[in-house]
């Protein structure tokens, strides 16, 4: 799968999400030290490890 | 009466259960939500038996929880008017007897047990009829019909389950096979 390309409102949302729930106790998908979950987040996305979705209808 | 029915439902993720597996966590999740628990139409949901389908998960806004959609099997009872029951006798009181009838428990009033007057002896907690004949107490198998149901949703012990043994062929058991002995016999 090509890395998906999303809108900078994607990106807000997928990371918001994401890093909420690494704050609420979900296994983080990569190899990190770091307990900040914004910055886990947003690295996790940038590698594109997020199994996140984003429906645009 | 017991029923095996297919349901849909939605239930949330949180998100350390992210980590397992998504068919067994929802449904642990589809079991801590529904069973025991009491619906109108379906009645009591006593058991998730299996899981048919899980739906595309969903993350809401301010929740970090995963929200699936889900079919699954599901073992219910209802209450039906005029449904012959079996059950135990749990508790006797005053003004009847409480009859454990599987998932719910139902009252036998006392002018329903007998076509006698039934009177409360609290001393060994059970219910004698005026004539001394029988009785009932706690531990009694008892056959039953089901004459009024009303289902609290919000209070499931509210729930009221009416039943009465005024009818041939109802009664506790042992009354039952009393009656039909001196039949048995007289045909010898």
């Amino acid at each position: 799968m090509s890395k998906q390309v999303y809108t900078r409102y994607e990106r807000a949302r997928i990371v918001g999400a994401r890093s909420l729930q690494i704050s609420m106790g979900a296994p983080v998908l990569i190899d990190d030290e770091s307990t900040d979950s914004l910055y886990l987040a947003m690295e996790e996305l940038d590698r594109d490890v997020i199994p996140i979705t984003v429906k645009r209808d | 009466m017991y029923k095996k029915m297919k349901l849909a439902d939605t239930v949330r993720i949180a998100p350390d259960r992210l980590a397992e597996d998504v068919s067994i966590s929802v449904k642990n999740a589809l079991k801590d939500k529904l069973e025991g628990r009491i619906d109108k139409t379906l009645g009591a949901i006593v058991a998730v038996t299996g899981l048919d389908e899980v739906g595309e998960g969903h993350i809401l806004v301010g929740d970090g929880a995963v929200y699936y959609d889900a079919i699954f099997d599901a073992i219910v009872f209802i209450p039906v008017l005029q449904e012959v029951i079996e059950g135990l006798v749990v508790e006797t009181v005053e003004f009847g007897a409480f009859v454990s009838i599987g998932a719910m428990d139902g009252l036998l009033h006392v002018s329903q047990i007998t076509d006698d007057f039934m009177s409360y002896d609290g001393k060994n907690g059970r219910l004698m009829s005026k004539a001394g004949g029988r009785s009932l107490a706690e531990g009694d198998h008892v056959r039953t019909r089901i004459v009024a149901v009303s289902i609290d949703e919000r209070e499931p012990r509210e729930s009221k389950i009416g039943l009465t043994m005024r009818q041939h062929a109802l009664g506790k058991l042992e009354w039952l096979e009393e009656d039909r002995k001196p039949k048995s016999d007289a045909g010898v």
